[in-house]
């Protein structure tokens, strides 16, 4: 590697200072005079025809401004993808979070207040709660051109898998769940909205790309760009599920028409109900392999719940095109998914999107194919996982320098397995506690980073050189979103580095559509990788144009990355994607055979971030996305029945917290740089959420003798497996 | 809507704030004096982003009523620099990389300077045990953990 001088350092971020004073400016701390309030009102039932609107109670409440419906919108119509979603409904409800209106009030109070006394009178419809009810023929339509209540469906066919199932010394039948998960981030809802100094409605809240926002809020209130302005403040949190706009439009209405600036919170409970989750998916596998271990074959079926509306669904059901068989070659596979429409929460973007769901079956597959016959989890994984010159199951070959088979051998080495002959010695572990059990359990993934399947993609920058004879103060300018994860940190060490100056000159200017052009969503583990290389080409312009004696000297534009292909429909043939993130973890658990508690005693996570830009932050991110999948494992048991969310609080949702948060994590990062990324950087926001569920109910097993095939992995869960089996 | 005066000690000075007396106080220290510091993640006691100092001792800011606090004293995030200088931890949480989003990190904050008050030098056990009501989404905690040992030793040594 050439010797850097920025990039590879843990320095400091410079945004944390605030958020250690308390000085950050959230969504929530932004106040402006002569600022209105806003509360919504929510549906509040499931599935409904609206017969009867009833807002006049609530117009004469005093201190109320004003109340926007459905018919205050040129363009009644929200979604990221697809356009099915209504802002405020008019006539229908589909979740129990629909919009149905919003209140302005001079005060809070007063707003609340005001909206108990709106008046929604309903014709309650069939409550479709699950994705198998909702195919049945005959059930109740959610959204009336969509037969079958069918959101998005998928088709792969490489080979012919009945055939080599038929041949397969061994197969492997089962079926797999996966259950919702709430974000929780710890930064509710809210914003506010005002006009600018130039008379643009500008909404400043919290939200994972300006530009997605600044899109949706012109077509709803059909203003052209340059009317609209949306800026982030610092952001708590985001996970996926703030891809969907929540606010961002309602209040860009109020402010637009009233000319005056308005505020909006939401509360835990309004945040929990109000934005989407995690797909719960049901995977059914049926996989064959030849008594050396090699896969053969795979026959797939996936079901995921949708929700109410599309939000991004039918993207996250596109990625199981390549991640349905994880990490593995396979080369006859036949795949069919469906995401159907339900009366429940929308399922949205959440870190992995969908990866995880897939990985946890694909990963439990490979170890029950281990146990019959007879091969331990290192050289299973070995034997069949993707390598340079791979064909995926896109049949599409995979991108140069394939890191996993490294990292497979550098985690089995960590965690004390030897080679042995032909395969893995696994450390045997047992605990002193006779009631008590230990077991190991492994994992390995891949993650595709930016969009992929033909969507352009790009990533827009501008670098500011200012000085004379010196560079004395370089302005970066990004849109990229820091919902914390460091993008602008890391995006500044990335300009610091192609300039050659100290980091200290570097100011960021972000998030803001006034100021620069689209970065794109954080989101798919892209922004160090695509906004990086904007950055850095920004970077680079610059430079040359302050050799040619610009002073200042600016440079930038949009950063195209390579193309990729949308799937064939019958096949799924393309080329998905043009990089990927690898990993690899073990677990270390103590089960508790009288209580059914499982305790993380260690973590093994391997991982490749290409190039640590800030190997400090990269631990961040992958400690974080560990400590997510823990909680979806273990304790996050979202419930939600006939339509209704029933843990709508986080005394009722359990994330993880500082009891639980393992401490024994060892890190192994290898560094092979990639071709995409500036200075061979990967993407590193999701891997790590992909393995250490499934590593869980392989270390349970490993522990117990009994497979589980569901999460989460509750006390009462375990006993009842342990008793059954 | 009934009002009540209430006079309390805020970051080392007087305030005299007219509010009712159900307020909370994470709203008085939110919307009456403006100190935004103090989080609100979810008004019910769970998450501890709203965690401050009243009489020394750590509370949720969002279970106390405005009425309660009435001749006492308070310390938010806002009052814990001194002098222009960072409290130890502040750095620490920074040095060590325990912030991404943040909006936890007030009240961790908070929780760890009232157990370094008690327990200067805590063991990791008992730096868990303070800061288990302070949620945290993004940091899986362990560099809030060293963070605060980072700190002790730093004020021990002072
Ligand atoms: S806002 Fe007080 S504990 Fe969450
Ligand atoms: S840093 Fe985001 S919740 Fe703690």
């Amino acid at each position: 590697m050439t010797e850097l001088k920025t990039v590879g350092q843990s320095v400091i971020r410079k945004d944390v200072w605030d958020k250690v004073t308390g000085e950050a400016t959230y969504a929530d701390d932004a106040s402006l005079p002569t600022m209105l309030h806003m509360k919504m009102v929510f549906a509040e039932t499931p599935h409904a025809r609206i017969r009867k609107l009833e807002t006049a109670a609530a117009e004469n409440h005093p201190g109320v401004v004003a109340i926007f419906t459905a018919k205050d919108l040129p363009s009644n119509v929200m979604g990221m993808v697809t356009q099915d979603q209504q802002v405020f409904c008019d006539e229908k409800v589909r979740f129990e979070g629909d919009q149905v209106c919003a209140i302005v009030a001079e005060t809070a109070a007063q707003a609340n207040a005001a909206a108990k006394l709106v008046q929604i009178e309903y014709d309650d419809l069939p409550v479709l709660d699950s994705p198998f009810q909702a195919m049945e023929s005959g059930a109740a339509l959610i959204h009336e051109d969509k037969p079958g209540n069918l959101c998005h469906q998928v088709r792969l066919r490489v080979g012919d898998a009945d055939a080599a199932l038929a041949e397969a010394d061994v197969v492997i039948e089962r079926e797999y769940f996966t259950p919702w998960q709430e974000h929780a981030y710890l930064e509710p809802e809210a914003g506010l909205a005002y006009i600018d100094d130039e008379g643009r409605v500008t909404v400043r809240a919290s939200g994972q790309n300006t530009h997605d926002d600044l899109r949706q809020i012109c077509a709803a209130l059909d203003l052209p760009e340059d009317q609209v302005r949306v800026v982030y403040g610092a952001i708590g949190g985001a996970f996926g599920g703030r891809e969907d706009v929540s606010v961002q439009i309602a209040l860009a209405l109020a402010a637009w028409k009233l000319q005056r600036p308005v505020k909006i919170r939401w509360s835990r409970e309004e945040s929990i109900k109000g934005h989407g989750k995690r797909h719960p998916i049901t995977i059914r596998h049926k996989w064959g392999a030849r008594s050396d271990g090699t896969l053969l074959a795979a026959k797939t079926e996936v079901i995921t719940d949708a929700g109410a509306y599309n939000s991004t669904s039918s993207e996250v059901l596109t990625n199981f095109y390549y991640a349905a068989i994880g990490a593995y070659q396979i080369p006859n596979v036949s795949m069919d998914g469906f995401s159907a429409f339900t009366n429940n929460v929308p399922g949205c973007a959440f870190r992995g999107f969908g990866s995880p769901q897939a990985t946890f079956a694909a990963e439990l597959q490979i170890e029950h194919i281990a146990e019959a016959l007879n091969l331990d989890p290192v050289t299973i994984r070995l034997k069949n996982c993707v390598r340079d010159g791979a064909t995926i199951a896109t049949q599409s070959e995979i991108p140069p320098g394939v890191s996993l088979p490294a990292l497979i051998e550098a985690c089995a080495n960590e965690l004390g397995a030897e080679q042995k002959g032909n395969g893995w010695e696994m450390p045997i572990v047992e605990s002193e506690k006779p009631h008590k059990r230990r077991g190991i359990g492994m994992a390995a993934g891949m993650k595709n980073s930016g969009f992929g399947w033909g969507f352009p993609e790009g990533s827009e920058a501008r670098v500011v050189l200012h000085g004379q004879a010196d560079i004395e103060r370089v302005e970066l300018f990004t849109a990229a979103a820091d919902c914390g994860q460091g993008a602008h940190n890391v995006l500044a060490q990335v300009a610091a580095e192609a300039l050659n100056v100290p980091l200290e000159v570097v100011e960021t200017v972000t998030s803001d559509t006034a100021t620069i052009g689209d970065a794109g969503p954080a989101s798919a583990s892209r922004l160090t990788i695509f906004a990086g290389q904007a950055v850095k080409q920004a970077a680079d312009q610059a430079l040359e144009k302050w050799h040619n004696e610009d002073r200042p000297a600016v440079g930038g534009g949009r950063w195209d990355a390579p193309l990729t292909t949308p799937p064939d429909p019958e096949t799924g043939a393309c080329f998905n994607s043009i990089t990927y993130a690898y990993g690899v973890q073990a677990v270390e658990i103590e089960v508790d055979m009288e209580t059914g508690e499982i305790e993380i005693l260690n973590i093994v996570a391997a991982h490749d971030p290409g190039r640590a830009v800030n190997p400090q932050q990269v631990i961040g991110q992958l400690q974080g996305g560990i400590i997510q999948a823990q909680g979806w494992a273990l304790t996050e048991n979202f419930l939600s029945q006939g339509g209704y969310v029933q843990t709508d609080r986080l005394s009722t949702y359990l994330i993880p917290t500082s009891l639980d948060a393992v401490s024994e994590i060892k890190f192994v990062l290898l560094e092979q740089p990639d071709t995409i990324g500036p200075y061979g950087v990967r993407g590193v926001g999701e891997i790590g959420i992909l393995l250490l569920a499934p590593a869980l109910v392989s270390a349970l097993h490993d522990a117990t003798g009994v497979w589980f095939d569901r999460i989460p992995l509750t006390p009462e869960r375990v006993i009842s497996g342990l008793q059954t089996a | 809507m009934n009002t009540m005066k209430i006079n309390l000690i805020v970051n080392g000075q007087s305030r005299s704030v007219e509010a009712p007396p159900g307020k909370t106080l994470l709203y008085l220290l939110r919307d009456d004096l403006d100190l935004l510091g103090t989080k609100d993640g979810c008004r019910e006691g769970e998450c501890g982003a709203c965690t401050v100092l009243l009489d020394g001792e750590p509370v949720n800011a969002c279970l106390v009523l405005a009425g309660q606090v009435d001749g006492r004293e308070v310390v938010t995030i806002e009052g814990l620099s001194q002098n222009g200088h960072l409290h130890p931890l502040q750095r620490h949480f920074v040095e060590a990389g325990a912030v991404q989003c943040g909006f936890c990190t007030p009240g961790l904050i908070m929780s760890s300077a009232a157990l370094l008050e008690q327990n200067p030098q805590p063991t990791e056990e008992q730096i868990r045990h303070a800061l288990v009501g302070n949620l945290c989404r993004c940091t899986g905690y362990t560099k809030v953990f060293e963070a605060v040992q980072h700190a002790a030793e730093e004020v021990d040594r002072d």
